[in-house]
């Protein structure tokens, strides 16, 4: 599959179209419509500001810590939103896979498409929070891009890699929604890096070796406060390109699976 | 899971033939009892059990399409036809054996791919013209011609799921006859729709023929082949049983129930 060749008109053209589908089915027959896609993590994130923030009170020591909680949600929610559907969709596209001939990556793209436009919604309600909140606009703002980036990379080279499995295996569908409750407890997003720091550092450590909290820490990092614990600045020794090195592999591993297997998806689906 | 690949080329040169099928041969695995899932395939892998039985569809096809051509390809239901026409348009890969389109193929396995109950009948227009290859602008250039053709203008923004099945064809027809390609596969599109509706399926594969289209037809209508194909193939369990003049192999096609 050559570079011409995957971004080639009709292709983008397909991408375009399944994509603008995916959309709008997902908030087809309810009242509130596109509405839901702003209102879902807010509610999550009203949950979590409740429990978290007032009732256990962590978090106390780091500065706009709501908008801090409430990105770090929004991110959770769109790497666990791509994974899913990412995941879903070769299975969920049978009936066309079965019936035209495109290259099957098109369709796990589009599903994690609809992902990044609801995170982009969000991303503008992060920077409003943050506003009203008391954060100054500042350049570090761009450094948020490259780790969103990264975060998506890391989405896609899994729903690749899972994705293509979960045709032959539907388990693996069932097997990544405990991956994922399990997960959300390893990344800090509820409970401050520093919490665990003060504990025991090498667990602070580890867990700041995941892509997932790395990616995370860096937007908040970029976008919130810089007083932010990083990976970079936390390990701050030559390890901190491992996360960079995971995501690196998963998505290469991902694609090479994935083009290996598509052959015979329209036989397996 | 290695499994031999045969290949398919895609070329454009206008001298050489639309199709070339050399050798092809298409086995699948059918799973014996329940073989799907994870905890199944690892007991059969402890049991040493395969999980599978090789089901061989088509046992070596060799055949050339000729430029405007208008092939029928024939057969029992089972004897391979519509694995056949997949591979040809890609959706399968051949296992053995190679294939070789030139030019642009434009596959119709289903009328109506994609289409969507959930969205109107507008939505599911664009939907289904961007999986045949049409951009956002060419179909607003052939939209009302679209609507025009089905009949069925009042019903535009009407979800899908209220149309009735014959509506639903009626349109997806109307969208596959504007694309273009050099060469068409059609699988038994014309199986369905009230009388209107088969006269304009007629007036279409009319054209197609006058036009010296390049295309391949699987059909069971004996009609339809002796009507309008200029070649026709028998295909009886994985392999050709009979190449030539569409009436010999109609012939042929209904001697095999005698």
């Amino acid at each position: 599959m050559s570079i011409p060749r995957v971004l080639n008109r009709k292709n983008r053209i397909l991408l375009k179209e399944l994509t603008k589908t995916d959309f709008k089915l997902r908030y087809q027959g309810s009242v509130l419509g596109y509405l839901w896609a702003l209102l879902r993590p807010l509610m999550m994130f009203a949950i979590l500001y409740i429990v978290f923030a007032k009732l256990l009170r962590i978090g106390g020591d780091i500065p706009h810590y709501p908008v801090y909680l409430l990105c770090g949600t929004t991110m959770w929610s769109f790497f666990t939103e791509c994974t899913s559907q990412g995941i879903q969709a070769i299975v969920n596209r049978g009936d066309l896979l079965r019936k035209i001939s495109f290259p099957k990556y098109i369709v796990v793209v589009s599903a994690t498409l609809t992902a990044v436009i609801n995170m982009l919604i969000n991303l503008g309600v992060i920077i409003i929070f943050a506003l009203i909140n008391g954060v100054a606009p500042s350049p570090t703002w761009l450094l948020a891009i490259p780790a969103i980036f990264e975060l998506y990379l890391l989405s896609l080279g899994l729903a690749f890699l899972l994705g293509s499995i979960n045709v032959k295996y539907r388990d693996i569908t069932s097997i990544w929604d405990v991956c994922i409750q399990a997960l959300f407890y390893a990344v800090p997003i509820i409970y401050p890096i520093s919490m665990v720091a003060s504990t025991s550092e090498v667990a602070a450590k580890i867990i700041l070796l995941n892509p997932i909290s790395q990616a995370i820490q860096d937007i908040r990092f970029g976008l919130i406060t810089t007083e932010t614990i990083t990976t970079w600045n936390y390990l701050a020794s030559p390890a901190v390109i491992i996360p960079i090195i995971l995501v690196a592999a998963t998505l290469i591993f991902g694609a090479i699976t994935f083009r290996r297997k598509s052959k015979f998806f329209a036989e397996e689906v | 899971m290695k499994r031999p690949i045969g290949t398919r080329a895609e070329i454009n040169d206008p001298n050489a033939p639309a199709i070339k099928v050399e050798h092809l041969h298409k086995s699948f695995r059918l799973p014996t009892e329940q073989a799907f899932g994870l905890k199944q395939t690892i007991f059969n892998r402890l049991r040493g059990i395969k999980g599978y039985r090789e089901q061989k569809v088509l046992k070596g096809l060799d055949f050339t399409v000729n430029q405007g051509e208008f092939l029928g390809i024939v057969g029992r239901n089972g004897s391979g036809k519509s694995t056949l026409l997949k591979i040809l348009a890609g959706i399968y890969y051949p296992e053995k054996g190679s294939i070789t389109v030139n030019g642009s193929l434009v596959p119709f396995i289903e009328l109506g791919v994609g289409f969507n109950p959930e969205l109107t009948g507008r939505e599911n227009v664009y939907l289904n013209g961007a999986l045949l290859g049409f951009s956002n602008e060419e179909m607003d250039a052939m939209y009302d011609e679209i609507w025009e053709f089905a009949e069925l203008k009042d019903f535009q923004d009407q979800k899908l799921k209220n149309y009735s099945s014959g509506m639903q064809v009626r349109l997806a027809f109307s969208i596959a006859i504007r694309a273009r390609g050099d060469i068409l596969l059609l699988d038994e599109v014309l199986a369905v729709g009230d009388a209107a509706f088969q006269q304009k399926c007629n007036d279409y594969f009319e054209n197609l023929k006058n036009n010296h289209q390049t295309v391949i037809l699987v059909t069971h209508s004996m009609e339809n082949v002796r009507k309008f194909c200029t070649r026709a193939i028998l295909i009886d369990d994985g392999k050709i049983i009979k190449d030539g003049k569409p009436d010999k192999v109609a012939d042929a096609y209904l001697k095999l129930w005698s």
